[in-house]
């Protein structure tokens, strides 16, 4: 067999695969985004098979575009996603900066940090939402009974009982409701997610100048300046990474929103797919084929990032 | 005036404890999970036995008769071990045929393999949904090994193209004149070589199949669901189980989380695609 041959053909299974997986879902995606496609519908039997004469045009589009739901999951997409990513880069940057350096226990340290990485997203949901987060028999509920308790006591103490009867009760925060279960997810992603910037980042901290940075502390550059004007930049780009990988892994966050809301109306765009998928697959197609124009604009950028250093 | 400054009495004594501080603070649901796994299920809500409590083994001697454990981690194991060896099994020949006979596309096929891992799983929910029950494929262990491996090959191809780059091209090269057969070059000498890079590969997809909880939830019912399926089918037990809960979910994460520490560095290189070096 020639030397040219042979290396196609050993990547065509992948390639093949890989190619299928793509086209073939996608593409019916596409087909039935253009559809009246519905599971149930005892009116119109007809479009209960998707067929070429069920012909919707962009009508599903136009369907999706104005449901209340839709803008709603955008939004509430949108919103978990940014608060995790400026919060996993804050913390991912801070932390990476604080543990850069030797110190007693660094490696136990290392480890201890990046545990929450390889804890399955259901079971991070199930553990923050029960056993952390409940606001009667979780620990935030726990906390806030005692700190209650303690306040309740000091109300019934002479001489300062006065003072301490000024201060109202403590409310747990439910985090089962619409907007705050929102926040629950932001927390317990974010509690996932930092480790892996911290990982990223203090692997991109290694490879800094150090020559310059002694440099600028000969000049008597402060610690400020020296992280402002050398460190930061130097992280500019795994920050860009961060961000970005972290952006398309989190548009399709699923596992968390439906454990945690799950019928609360907190909805991300992969949740309401699900709902539109009940009964209506051409909405659910509409939206999918969103989800997958926001990837890309995303992708579209980490992409020409990653392709600059694929070949060298 | 000295040149080198002394170190301040915060790099002495304050960086290491905020560090420890911060690691002990991540850690911290991890280790609650697990204390709340040796309570009681009456115990486990009771303030009064938040930090003093009589430990208890019930919890993972009852895992199989309260959860049905060992059937749902038999699962995981199953449906985490095939798509781990059959994406090794695609993989290694085609990262093999990139990195030592490079055309002018490889980049491209490259780049193209990543972006179908950027592809929002949910957008093709219903075909997927649609295609494995007509095909009768829904809820078995094949589909779910297909689907973990095909979700994982962009990444574990990349990975290994990157391990055999660093292979100088004069070894594969001579095996070649020697007259060695194609698979005889990727199991006499391409495997040995790169042992250590296609070990971590492995470890890595292994734990991101573990982890998967889109399609494994959303194509299983009961005979293939993995751990991910059971653990989202008890979410919200109101209290009533936090003892047996945590007891199954430690269960489910610990060794992950263990095999997780080995491979720090590959998860830098597996999910940056190695942008960040």
């Amino acid at each position: 067999m020639s030397d040219r041959k042979l290396p196609r053909l050993l990547q065509s299974p992948a390639v093949i695969l890989l190619l299928i997986w793509m086209l073939i879902p996608l593409g019916m995606t596409l087909y039935f985004s253009f559809i009246r496609y519905v599971l149930n519908n005892l009116r119109r039997p007809e479009w209960t098979t998707p067929s070429l004469s069920n012909w919707r045009g962009f009508g599903n589009y136009e369907f999706v575009l104005n449901s209340k739901d839709f803008l709603f999951a955008i939004q509430n997409s949108l919103l978990i996603v940014c608060s995790i990513l400026i919060l996993t880069v804050v913390l991912g940057v801070l932390i990476a900066v604080l543990i850069n350096k030797t110190f007693p226990g660094q490696g136990i340290v290392r480890v201890l940090l990046i545990s929450p990485f390889f804890v399955m997203p259901a079971v991070n949901a199930v553990l923050w939402i029960n056993m952390i987060l409940d606001p009667v028999l979780g620990l935030q509920g726990i906390a806030v009974g005692s700190i209650n308790d303690m306040l309740d006591t000091l109300r019934n103490a002479p001489l300062v009982g006065w003072f301490f009867s000024l201060w109202p009760e403590l409310e747990p925060i439910s985090f089962r409701a619409t907007q705050t279960s929102a926040y629950a997810v932001i927390i317990m992603v974010t509690w996932q997610w930092t480790p892996f910037a911290v990982l990223i980042f203090m692997t991109s901290l290694q490879s800094e100048d150090q020559q310059q940075k002694e440099a600028a502390v000969l000049d008597g550059a402060s610690i400020w300046s020296q992280f402002r004007f050398l460190t930061l930049p130097h992280l500019a780009r795994p920050i860009a990474i961060v961000v970005m990988i972290q952006a398309i892994f989190h548009l399709s966050l699923y596992a968390e929103i439906e454990i945690v809301s799950r019928g609360n109306g907190n909805k991300n765009l992969p949740y309401l797919i699900g709902e539109f998928a009940n009964n209506n697959i051409g909405a659910a197609s509409a939206t999918g084929i969103f989800a997958v124009i926001l990837a890309n604009i995303v992708a579209f950028f980490l992409l020409r990032m990653i392709g600059r250093t694929l070949m060298e | 005036m000295a040149i080198v400054a002394k170190p301040s009495k915060f790099a002495k004594y304050g960086r290491p404890t905020l560090a420890w501080v911060v690691g002990l603070l991540f850690f911290f649901p991890i280790f609650w999970m697990v204390v709340t796994s040796f309570k009681t299920d009456a115990d486990a809500v009771k303030p009064e036995h938040l930090i003093w409590f009589t430990p208890t083994l019930e919890n993972y001697l009852n895992m199989t008769e309260n959860y049905d454990y060992w059937r749902f981690a038999g699962n995981s194991v199953i449906t985490a071990v095939f798509a781990t060896v059959f994406t090794l099994f695609v993989g290694i020949p085609c990262a093999y045929a990139m990195a030592f006979n490079p055309s002018r596309a490889t980049k491209d096929v490259l780049m193209w393999m990543l972006s179908t891992k950027m592809l929002p799983a949910a957008a093709v929910l219903y075909p997927m949904t649609f295609i494995t029950k007509s095909a009768g494929l829904f809820d078995t262990h094949f589909l779910i090994i297909m689907v973990l491996s095909l979700i994982n090959m962009p990444i574990v191809i990349w990975m290994l193209f990157t391990y055999f780059k660093e292979i100088p091209k004069d070894i594969i090269e001579a095996g070649q004149m020697d007259g060695v057969s194609t698979w005889g070059e990727i199991k006499e000498i391409l495997i040995p070589l790169a042992w250590g890079g296609i070990a971590s590969t492995a470890l890595l997809c292994f734990i991101f199949c573990w982890n998967e909880a889109y399609w494994t939830v959303r194509l299983t019912t009961t005979d293939a669901a993995t751990l991910s399926k059971l653990i989202e089918g008890n979410r919200a037990p109101e209290g009533l189980f936090f003892g047996r809960l945590s007891a199954v979910s430690a269960a489910a994460v610990g060794p992950i989380v263990v095999l997780g520490w080995f491979c720090q560095k590959q998860l830098v290189q597996g999910l940056t695609f190695g942008a960040v070096k």
